[in-house]
């Protein structure tokens, strides 16, 4: 949601549709407008209304003004009357009360004023009338300023306008006092002489000194006190003034007081209600105008919004369901950007569509052969064997692997090899097509078949696949006999969970390849038998190589030549604690596969050389290098080791090698042996004979000894084969100067036959079985004495 | 040289309320020892109506006197007088006719005319030789006071005090006596 939005108070707002949020936001931005100009139009009513009342009461005020003035002169020309009256003045003069008591009588109903008083200049007053009055009147005339005849004087009866006239005789012999009370029937006949009903009031001073209104209407406060003194301080304008009936427009115009300073207030008011009520109409008028107006907007902007957003509407309905995975096509409408906006989600959406697509199927297919992937195998497994264990039905699992695949790769590149395994795959499911083939990875093939009332249906299909694969496949030009072994494990008997049933199949594959490959085999429960007994065995060796359960023997090698013993063959023992002597036909495989055996190795080689060093010069010692511990890259680094530590001359170290080292590459294994020879140290080809026995190694590397494998020493006194067999050996070896010596000599007849064709020198229980490390010494010592 | 006889000069100076100087106004001293023989003031004793006014203003006699009130007008006039020292009533009398009346009894007679409010004078009848009006200075000097006690009396018609009158203790210095009266008006 843009954040971007007119009012900061909409921030807060989350809408939920698009439309909504249009016409609120329109729908507001026009109330605001008239507002403003509801408010403009109440200033100015506020202000036409204020400025009438205003004028009125200013009106009223100067009205009132000449009105007091008048009656003033009036009063006083009444008044005149009876002071210029000489009777009068006479009756005064003699200080006649009955007189002038009953000419002021006469004087009342004449001028028609309530109360009219006579004050001698003693201060005697002379008139009825209440007693609070007189007692006011009598100071007036000697309290009243030069030149004034009126004043206005406030008593407890209430507040009293007086209107003096002197009686001159022809200097003042006395004052006669008109008093008009300020009372409601006098206000009231003020306020009829307003065009508008204007309220007049009195005000006076309470205790206090804050003024209050007579009549008990007005209370005092400190705002009208503020309003009063504002008014007495000669700005008689007419302002706002808040009182009991309302807020009201009020003029105060100061009463004046004997001594000239205002003793009382006359208050003209107006309310505010009254003046406004003229403009309610117009008020109504513009208020309805407005709500009808933002109806209108409110309306049209809904409208508009809708156009708007009915198609982004559909955009975010589309893209929802995009998001939930299903595609929608949406309808361009327009040319607009919203139309446009449209064609392109269309778009997008169908590259999306059709990325996910590819994507799923990267992630679970194999880019070579375009099978299924493990995961999927692994998904697929795992789905299916739950729902065929619950139909009682079986699964079967064939997992298979290319015989000699890194050879290939190796020898002709990994294009071929890809093609071949392409080519693979397709023979895969071409055989298996009503099953599901995957690639695991590497060379590594699985097939899931599932139960189809054919028990024999995995028997032939692996038959099948087998058959296929023995015929040679011509890839680019090549033609590849290749072979496969296949495992296979059948659930729910070969185990019921994918885990259970993958390892059971592959351990029958292992056992195919153990079987000379290019076979299939059944998973059976002594595969696993034996398989966990290796895995025993792995953490025996582990133990053992930390424990030092390992020790060396020593099988002395006859020197036929010199009539002596010229070397040792160190020979690996593993005393077990609880196995006892574990042969290493039994253990090496196991140290092969896992690799310990560059570990042992090592032992084996430094145990060796240290303990040759104690024995005499001539006598070599011969130690076995299986071809992974050949292999490995550190191996000159440990042999060096070895002899450094010991002391061992180099010379003194023969190494016992196997052809099998030579199957990863001739090249690099006679560099490394040159590199040895170096070193000084000698270099025998164990078992010759057995295996390939390629003459072409002995072309490539100079060994200093061939040894002759025990299988035909065995039979060289009575087999003639095997005595060529043997001559030829020992012929070829001296003829490219390399030593021989002849194995598993057990007799005399073997000896002589041996000794007969030159083979240099013999190993072999005619001689010694292999002895303990600490009897070598002896032995050479009874062994010189035996041969002298 | 008794003290008595010792002739003293008494200067005052009257102003009205506004400093000004005040004309018009009577200062009369009562001294204990009365000099023999009646009091005379500068004759005549007379009170014209004279265009409509009274001539003078303020006429000084002493008591006993009898004043003649002559009309100089061509119209008529009703002199009348309310005062307690001398109440009349000279009913209307016409031009060159006088009517005298006898002042008996000290104090100051507000004269008027009935028929003209605007009219008014004063007879002031006093009963000592030391009486004088201020002059347009406001000022007034009265010769050959008896040195000692005095009553000074100041009057005018706009001193708000009963009678329209002042009046002070004095002790006259042989060598004169000088006072200035500032009126307090209203």
């Amino acid at each position: 949601m843009s954040r971007a939005v007119t009012f900061p108070a909409l921030r807060r707002w989350r809408f939920r549709h698009l439309r909504t949020r249009l016409a609120v936001q329109y729908g507001m931005l026009f109330a605001v407008c008239l507002l403003a100009v509801a408010l403009v139009g109440q200033l100015v009513i506020w202000g036409q209304a204020r400025d009438a009342v205003r004028a009125e009461l200013r009106t009223s005020g100067s009205v009132y003004d000449r009105i007091w003035a008048m009656r003033a002169r009036a009063l006083g020309d009444s008044a005149s009357v009876l002071t210029r009256d000489f009777g009068f003045r006479s009756a005064v003069a003699s200080g006649d009360r009955p007189t002038i008591e009953s000419a002021l009588g006469s004087l009342r109903a004449r001028a028609d004023v309530p109360q009219a008083f006579f004050v001698d200049p003693t201060g005697r007053v002379f008139g009825a009338g209440p007693a609070d009055v007189r007692r006011a009147v009598a100071s007036v005339p000697t309290t009243l300023a030069q030149g004034r005849t009126d004043a206005v004087i406030t008593t407890k009866t209430g507040v009293f306008r007086l209107i003096v006239a002197p009686v001159l005789a022809p200097d003042d012999i006395g004052w006669v006092i008109f008093a008009l009370p300020l009372d409601l029937r006098e206000m009231a006949a003020l306020q009829h002489l307003s065009s508008i009903p204007l309220t007049a009031t009195i005000l006076a001073r309470n205790a206090q000194g804050s003024w209050r209104g007579v009549s008990g209407a007005i209370t005092p406060e400190p705002a009208l006190d503020a309003f009063v003194a504002t008014a007495i301080g000669g700005r008689g304008e007419p302002g706002l003034l808040s009182l009991p009936g309302g807020d009201a427009l009020a003029l105060a115009k100061p009463l004046s007081g004997p001594a000239g300073k205002p003793v009382a207030i006359l208050l003209l008011s107006y309310p505010w209600a009254a003046a406004m009520a003229g403009y309610r109409t117009m008020q109504i008028g513009v208020a309805l105008a407005g709500i009808l107006g933002l109806l209108l907007v409110l309306l049209g902007s809904r409208r508009l919004a809708n156009g708007i957003a009915r198609p982004i509407a559909a955009l975010d309905a589309a893209a929802r369901a995009l998001e939930e995975g299903n595609r929608t096509e949406l309808l361009v409408e327009s040319d607009d950007e919203v139309g446009r906006l449209a064609a392109s989600f269309n778009l997008m959406s169908a590259g999306i569509v059709e990325r996910e697509h590819r994507i799923t199927h990267l992630a679970f297919h194999d880019t070579l052969t375009g099978l299924p992937n493990r995961t999927y195998f692994c998904q697929q497994l795992e789905s299916d064997l739950p729902r065929s264990l619950k139909r009682g039905e079986r699964t079967t699992l064939l997992c298979l692997d290319l015989d000699g695949f890194k050879g290939i790769n190796d020898s002709l590149g990994h294009p071929i090899g890809d093609a071949l395994l392409r080519c693979m795959g397709d023979t895969l499911s071409r055989l298996a097509n009503d099953a599901v083939v995957a690639r695991l990875g590497g060379d590594e093939f699985a097939i899931i078949l599932d139960d189809r009332g054919d028990s024999d249906r995995p028997r032939a299909l692996a038959q099948a696949i087998l058959d296929e694969m023995r015929t040679p496949i011509t890839v680019a030009g090549h033609q590849i006999a290749t072979g496969v072994s296949i495992g296979i494990a059948i659930s729910p008997n070969d185990g019921a969970d994918s885990d259970a049933l993958l390892k059971n199949a592959d351990l029958a594959l292992y056992r195919a390849k153990q079987d000379g490959r290019g076979v299939f085999r059944f998973f059976e429960p002594a595969l696993d038998a034996a398989a966990r007994k290796r895995r025993m065995l792995e953490l025996d060796l582990r133990e053992a190589i930390q424990g030092g359960q390992f020790r060396l023997n020593f099988q002395p090698i006859f020197d036929l030549k010199r009539d002596r013993i010229g070397g040792f063959e160190a020979l690996l023992r593993w005393e077990h604690p609880t196995r006892g002597n574990v042969p290493p036909i039994e253990f090496i495989s196991v140290a092969e596969e896992t690799g310990l055996i560059i570990a042992i190795g090592d032992w084996v080689m430094q145990e060796a050389c240290r303990q040759a060093t104690a024995w005499p010069d001539h006598v070599r010692i011969a130690v076995n290098v299986s071809p992974l511990q050949f292999r490995n890259s550190g191996f000159p680094n440990v042999i060096f080791q070895a002899l450094s530590h010991s002391g061992l001359a180099p010379n003194r170290l023969e190494i016992e090698i196997t052809e099998s080292v030579f199957l990863d590459g001739e090249t690099t294994v006679v560099t490394l042996l040159h590199k040895l020879r170096a070193m000084g140290i000698r270099i025998a080809l164990d078992d010759f004979g057995t295996g390939y026995s390629s003459l072409s190694y002995l072309r490539s590397f100079p060994f200093d000894k061939i040894k002759i494998d025990k299988s035909f020493v065995n039979a060289v006194a009575e087999d003639k084969s095997a005595a060529a067999i043997v001559r030829a050996i020992v012929d070829l070896a001296t003829a490219l100067h390399m030593e021989t010596t002849a194995e598993g000599v057990e007799d005399r007849d073997q000896l002589s036959e041996l000794r007969g064709q030159g083979c240099s020198s013999i190993q072999g229980y005619l001689f010694s079985r292999p002895i303990e490390g600490e009897l070598v010494e002896a032995m050479i010592g009874s062994a010189m004495s035996a041969a002298a | 040289m008794p003290a008595e006889a010792i002739a003293a000069t008494v200067s005052v100076d009257v102003r009205g309320s506004d400093g000004k100087p005040l004309a018009g106004a009577v200062i009369a001293l009562d001294t204990p020892r009365k000099p023999a023989g009646p009091i005379k003031f500068d004759p005549p004793y007379e009170m014209a109506q004279q265009n409509i006014a009274f001539v003078p203003h303020v006429l000084i006699v002493p008591v006993g006197a009898t004043v003649t009130f002559p009309n100089r007008d061509k119209v008529r006039h009703h002199v009348y007088s309310f005062s307690k020292p001398r109440k009349f009533d000279l009913k209307l009398y016409g031009k060159d006719e006088t009517r005298s009346v006898v002042f008996d009894k000290p104090g100051v007679v507000a004269l008027g005319c009935n028929i003209h409010d605007a009219m008014n004078g004063y007879v002031v009848v006093v009963e000592t030789p030391y009486a004088v009006q201020t002059d347009a200075n406001g000022h007034a000097t009265i010769t050959g006071v008896p040195a000692g006690g005095a009553t000074i009396r100041v009057w005018h018609p706009s001193i708000r005090a009963p009678d329209n009158m002042l009046v002070q203790s004095a002790t006259i210095a042989p060598t004169g006596f000088a006072t200035t009266y500032t009126i307090r008006g209203r």
